[in-house]
């Protein structure tokens, strides 16, 4: 009974959006409220099941699901479904963060031309990442890895009639097919050393096999790919031209944290040099993303920008091996993140709002903004809560995460943790400072272009969702503990929280950027390195790099089509026309000959018979009398 | 005797075959039919003990007459309906 119970929720939650993308795909466009309200109820359901399942079987035994899905040869493929306390909690993180989503897309999305899609496509993407947090099986994984993309294709060019955003959903889903190459290959790999795809046996098998390393690194690449890391992090800022929900789900739940997830779940069989790779991958993708956050300009792209830094944080821990904590980082950056952006997005809605019939400026720019303290209280508080949380302040869940990472760093204690807690520390530092540039940037101080605005809060059904997320941000999500992280998702006993003085140390660290950053932005805002703007123009460098690599294999590939294929092709035809000429000379000649040879001689022998009657009556006695002088002489002899 | 007989029967056969007048081919054959007589009568006059072969002729001369009356009638109503003679232009029949 437990079981069957146990299934119907697993699919429960993994179907409902798939059924909300079906419905959605069958109503009418006009019927708006039906829209909605399906949409939200099968995303209700599907989180309030996630939720059942995750305070039910929370560290009880649990049964993986089998499916038999095909067989080639003797080689059966499953769809088996697993469920461990790790893909218990991203259930859940997944189908509680896209609910929000969906709730506050009602009042954001409001009055879009394909809120259908939109909204089709919403539960589609929660679907597909549910489906990477529970299969099993590798090749399985890997097609909803690519579903993930796809969709997420489709969410950032939502607006179709900015030709930037149709750029930015290609760029996205070209760099991380980039990374997907890698991954397929890795995939063959791993097919080659373990001979199946079934995650519980690969990771069960303890040998390492000479091509680990490489199989690994090749999974990587898919890693890099859809979490954003160096040198394939450029599309995410570019995927910011999506509508700000989207962007607040890509960030927090669905796609940049399949790739987390997905190293966690293969940590196994990652070899030591390939966790070496994974850490300095971490490391550098961290860095550049926490520089690039503090010179933008852009809410969304400094957004963007620190989920990169944030990203490459998790990547480094899972590299050094601290797992848990890495997966705390992701569930507490889920929800602060996906704040974050929700209360960025409820600032622009209001100043898209507000300029419209007034002069026109970006929204989205943060030296516009100014002031808002006041005019929009909920989106400051929520703001506030987050940004703290993001920067890692103490009674927030985030500074229980990072310290998570960090102490599990301090046990390590060789040279290269040494390095990778300098430079999470200096992270920190930077998280801390451009956090708070924006804060003072757009809630205090004088209004710059928006002071004679009207500004108005957007209606509840927005605000309720940031709220809750802004509520999710604080300590208790973590452990009763505001300073010790060891809560209901890190039991492990290796993790010391008993050394205080780090805690102390690091809360003196966040407290003095703070200070840093009041007097750096509040006196004089506006100076930034355009090095820093551009990400270290790796964009640029990517593009440039790719641009003559493809151009000029392109040209090699057109001269040798040109002078050799063309020519072989040539050749191939003009031989065909020759023997073609051939067969129809000897077909016109002999077949037709023997043909009309037989037909001819026929009508000869037709012609002979036929000239036996005439119709002359003296030829009939003619002949009759011909006929009866041969009886004659033939009876006489 | 019997060479003119065999001469007015070839003479009748030719006029049968080469003439295209249908009172023609009935005048040849009367010709033929006339030469058998004169075999009959040859016939009888070198072997018979009765003279059958004279009553047979008889009976052929009155044979011929009748057929003569009718294949004359014939042709003359030939003639009045399709305004010939020649039984090869009557015609009506060819595919």
């Amino acid at each position: 009974m437990e079981k069957k119970l146990f299934d119907a929720l697993v699919f429960l939650t993994l179907l409902a959006p798939l059924v909300s993308f079906f419905t959605l795909c069958c109503l009418p466009r006009n019927y708006i409220k039906i829209i909605l309200s399906a949409s939200i109820f099968l995303m209700l359901i599907s989180t309030l099941s996630a939720l059942v399942l995750l305070f039910n079987f929370w560290n009880g035994a649990i049964i993986p699901i089998h499916l038999n899905w095909f067989s080639i040869g003797t080689n059966s493929f499953t769809a088996d479904l697993a469920l461990s306390n790790r893909s218990l909690v991203m259930l859940a993180l997944v189908a509680f963060i896209s609910l929000l989503v969906h709730v506050f897309s009602i009042g954001y999305m409001g009055g879009d031309r394909d809120l259908k899609r939109y909204f089709a496509m919403l539960g589609f993407f929660t679907f597909c990442m549910q489906g990477i947090v529970l299969s099993d099986n590798l090749l399985l994984l890997f097609m909803f890895w690519e579903l993930v993309g796809f969709s997420s294709y489709l969410l950032i060019g939502h607006r179709t009639i900015r030709p930037e955003a149709g750029r930015a959903a290609k760029k996205a889903f070209l760099l991380n097919r980039i990374g997907d190459a890698g991954f397929m290959v890795g995939l063959m790999m791993i097919w080659a050393i373990y001979e199946t795809f079934s995650l519980t046996q690969i990771l069960s098998t303890s040998t390492v096999h000479p091509w680990q390393t490489a199989a690994s690194l090749c999974i990587f690449c898919g890693v890099i790919g859809k979490s954003a890391q160096f040198p394939l992090f450029t599309w995410l800022p570019d995927a910011m031209e999506g509508p700000t929900p989207v962007s607040a789900l890509i960030h927090a739940a669905t796609m940049v944290a399949a790739g987390v997830y997905l190293l966690v779940r293969l940590f196994h069989i990652f070899t030591e040099d390939a966790l070496l790779v994974v850490a300095v991958t971490g490391m550098i993708t961290t860095l550049i993303g926490a520089m690039a956050a503090l010179s933008q300009h852009d809410i969304k792209k400094i957004l963007a920008y620190s989920t990169i830094s944030q990203l490459g944080l998790m990547v480094l821990a899972i590299g050094m091996g601290i797992l848990d904590a890495a997966l705390l980082h992701l569930f507490t950056h889920a929800f602060f993140k996906a704040c974050l952006f929700l209360s960025a997005g409820l600032v622009t809605h209001s100043l898209h709002k507000a300029q419209k019939g007034q002069q026109h400026f970006d929204v989205q720019d943060i030296r516009n903004m100014g002031g808002l303290r006041k005019k929009m209280p909920t989106a400051f508080i929520a703001f506030l809560l987050s940004g703290a949380s993001l920067a890692g302040i103490p009674f927030f869940s985030g500074f229980l995460s990072k310290e998570a990472i960090l102490i599990a760093l301090y046990m390590h204690n060789n040279i290269l943790s040494w390095l990778m807690l300098v430079v999470i520390v200096s992270v920190s530092f930077l998280t801390v400072l451009y956090t708070f540039r924006m804060i003072w940037f757009i809630f205090f101080g004088e209004g710059r272009v928006i002071k004679p605005l009207k500004i108005e809060e957007p209606s509840w059904i927005m605000r309720l969702p940031v709220l809750i997320l802004a509520f999710c941000s604080l300590w208790f999500l973590v452990s009763r503990n505001p300073f010790d992280f060891k809560g209901w998702m890190l039991t492990n006993e290796n993790h010391h929280s008993d050394l205080l003085w780090i805690t102390f140390i690091s809360i003196l660290w966040i407290v003095a950027a703070v200070l840093v950053s009041w007097y750096a932005f509040r006196k004089n805002p506006f100076k930034t390195h355009h090095i820093l703007r551009k990400s270290f123009y790796i964009d640029e460098g990517l593009t440039a790099f790719f641009g003559t690599v493809t151009r000029i294999s392109s040209r090699t590939t057109a001269f040798i089509d040109r002078s050799w294929i063309d020519k072989t092709i040539h050749g191939l035809v003009y031989a065909q026309v020759v023997v073609a000429h051939f067969t129809g000379w000897i077909d016109h000649v002999f077949v037709d000959g023997t043909v009309n040879g037989v037909a001819r001689l026929a009508g000869l022998g037709g012609k002979i018979t036929r000239s036996f009657q005439g119709g002359n009556i003296q030829l009939y006695i003619f002949w009759a009398l011909f006929a009866i002088i041969i009886f004659i002489i033939w009876t006489l002899n | 005797m019997l060479y003119l007989a065999a001469f007015l029967f070839s003479i009748g056969i030719i006029i049968v075959m080469v003439k295209r007048n249908a009172i023609m081919v009935l005048l040849g054959i009367e010709l033929m039919l006339n030469a058998s007589n004169l075999n009959f009568v040859a016939f009888n006059q070198q072997h018979g003990q009765q003279s059958d072969g004279h009553i047979f002729a008889l009976f052929v001369i009155i044979v011929a007459v009748c057929e003569a009356a009718v294949g004359l009638a014939i042709v003359l109503r030939v003639y009045k309906y399709y305004n010939t003679s020649v039984p090869d232009e009557i015609a009506d029949l060819k595919g």
